[in-house]
């Protein structure tokens, strides 16, 4: 294990609480630092926050004065063959230097390939190749950034014949070869029950206790595909009761974590994210309440 | 029947993803045989999965292109630019895991795609908007003021270069560029203006959180697109044929928009 990374990184200014945070988008820069809603910490993109100037990194610099961060990448690619593009996580080194945000996260999966990037968040196969690519990867941009990173589970359409491991196996063995922490994804957990048919308890139950330091909250969309419903992770809803219970259980094995409800397409008032926040303060507060 | 994975098992099954992806043609069903054996049937058709991911990562990139131009989306209309956003993706695929840059080389493609038709000065238009991209995400530097001018040696001044603001644009345009941008803005009514109306000579730049577009005479426009490019006073003068008279104004217009942010003298031993 290389636990060392995590010290070797710099001090945040604010560590992120165990309660509930939202995603920031730029539709609230203005109405969140104006309004100074109740919410435990921010996070955001990190590829948004790349460019060399400018009113986009002005208004993070205002959130973060505010708000405990999180930074989040969604271009990375950490599974992808081709080699790690070293102009992106130049930058990412750059964003996280500039705003020193408590937490740092990436995905679980490739995106590009023949030097087309796909701009996505494309599935690995579970299996002991993909693991090991995986996990070099991520202990190349532990030591880049100088700190530990905690890495997502994927939402998936499709699953793969060469996968030997399950999900949870997959990503149990990652936070073991490379020393990454995790953010659990409840709604990807929901929607790969449904749309891969695997079991979310189980799912949750194989996941290390100690590893996961984030939980992300979502909302989904239902399509109908052929005969069947799939469901589509679109960030584009309020969370639903199926996936709600799901996090009480997640909660029941995790404790209390910092938990971010993501809302990315059609995002609502800055108050209604505030309320899906409110509402997971109050799972947060009950998982408190058991623990003590 | 699962075999153990080769070494290179991972990059011959992401270029074969990737190839689902791209093609072939558009609405084109993937039919290479490998990949979909390769994907769990459990009754859903693996190809109707893949052609999710097949989607989206379409939409991704026309979103993200109509975020970089909403003049020309609204200009043009969707379903056209979404014709178009397909050609281009074609020519230009994405190279970054950063989608702000899939925008890049649109104008000069549209440029060639648009060549010797009625639409040819939409790349103008398209230069214009990704000018106001650019000066959004350039670098802040402190300005300096008209009074450091004070301060060269009359000899130095033909040679000087003016170091621009790096959020400084500049698009000349045969069309009225400028007045199609205005018209079409959100909060505008999106008035149709007739593209042989005539030239527009726009210096972009930035306020705030948006971009400031200045409609300045083209000699002038031209001047300060030669002093961007590192030219020196006099050089710029000449490049850009700008009446010397009218130095001294457009000179003032730079520093009073703060957009001088420093001098730089030739002379051996002079001071930057």
């Amino acid at each position: 294990m290389n636990r060392d990374v995590r010290a070797a990184g710099r001090s945040p200014v604010g560590p992120v609480p165990a309660s509930a945070g939202i995603g920031l988008r730029s539709a609230h820069h203005e109405s969140l630092v104006r309004e100074r809603p109740a919410v435990g910490w921010i996070e955001a993109h990190t590829e948004n926050y790349f460019h060399d100037g400018g009113p986009q990194l002005l208004a993070l610099e205002r959130a973060r004065a505010l708000y405990p961060l999180s930074l989040h990448g969604v271009g990375l690619g950490l599974g992808s063959a081709a080699p790690i593009d070293r102009e992106h996580l130049r930058r990412v080194k750059r964003a996280i230097d500039r705003f020193e945000p408590a937490l740092v996260s990436e995905h679980a999966c490739w995106g590009q390939s023949g030097g087309e990037h796909f701009n996505d968040l494309l599935p690995l196969p579970q299996n002991e190749e993909a693991l090991r690519h995986l996990a070099s990867r991520v202990r190349e941009v532990q030591d880049v950034l100088g700190r530990q990173i905690l890495v997502e589970n994927l939402s998936s359409y499709l699953a793969f014949t060469s996968s030997q491991l399950t999900e949870w196996e997959f990503l149990s063995a990652l936070v073991e070869e490379s020393g990454c922490g995790l953010l659990l994804d409840v709604n990807n957990i929901f929607v790969n029950s449904v749309n891969l048919g695997l079991d979310p308890l189980k799912y949750i139950a194989g996941i290390p206790r100690a590893a996961v330091q984030e939980i992300h909250l979502a909302g989904h969309l239902r399509k109908q595909v052929g005969d069947r419903v799939l469901l589509i992770d679109d960030h584009g809803s309020a969370v639903c009761p199926d996936v709600w219970r799901l996090f009480e259980t997640a909660l029941r094995r995790f404790g209390p974590v910092p938990t971010l409800i993501e809302w990315d397409t059609d995002v609502p008032a800055l108050d209604v994210l505030v309320a899906e926040a409110a509402l997971a303060d109050q799972y947060l507060e009950r998982a408190r309440e058991l623990a003590a | 029947m699962n075999l153990p994975p080769e070494p290179s098992h991972l990059a011959q099954l992401q270029a074969r993803f990737a190839a689902a992806l791209r093609g072939p043609g558009h609405g084109g069903a993937t039919t290479d045989p490998e990949l979909i054996a390769g994907i769990v049937d459990d009754g859903l058709d693996p190809t109707a999965r893949l052609n999710l991911y097949r989607n989206n990562t379409r939409a991704m990139f026309v979103g993200a292109l109509e975020r970089g131009y909403p003049v020309i989306v609204r200009r043009v209309g969707e379903g056209y630019f979404h014709r178009l956003a397909a050609e281009y993706r074609d020519a230009h695929p994405s190279r970054s895991g950063d989608l702000h840059w899939i925008g890049e080389n649109f104008p000069a493609w549209l440029a060639v795609r648009l060549a010797d038709t009625e639409y040819a000065w939409l790349a103008d238009l398209a230069r214009l908007e990704w000018a106001c991209e650019e000066v959004l995400v350039a670098a802040d530097v402190p300005a300096i003021a008209i009074e450091a001018l004070g301060g060269v040696a009359p000899e130095a001044l033909p040679g000087m270069r003016l170091q621009l603001q790096p959020a400084l644009r500049c698009v000349s345009s045969a069309y009225p560029v400028w007045s199609v941008w205005r018209a079409n803005q959100a909060d505008q009514p999106g008035d149709a203006i007739a593209a042989d109306r005539g030239a527009e000579h726009v210096i972009v730049t930035r306020a705030d959180d948006r971009p400031l577009l200045h409609l300045r005479p083209e000699a002038e426009v031209r001047f300060v697109a030669a002093l961007s490019a590192g030219a020196g006073l006099q050089q710029a003068l000449e490049n850009s044929c700008l009446p010397v008279d009218d130095l001294p104004q457009a000179l003032a217009w730079l520093f009073q928009n703060g957009l001088v942010v420093a001098l730089e003298t030739p002379v051996p031993g002079e001071e930057e």
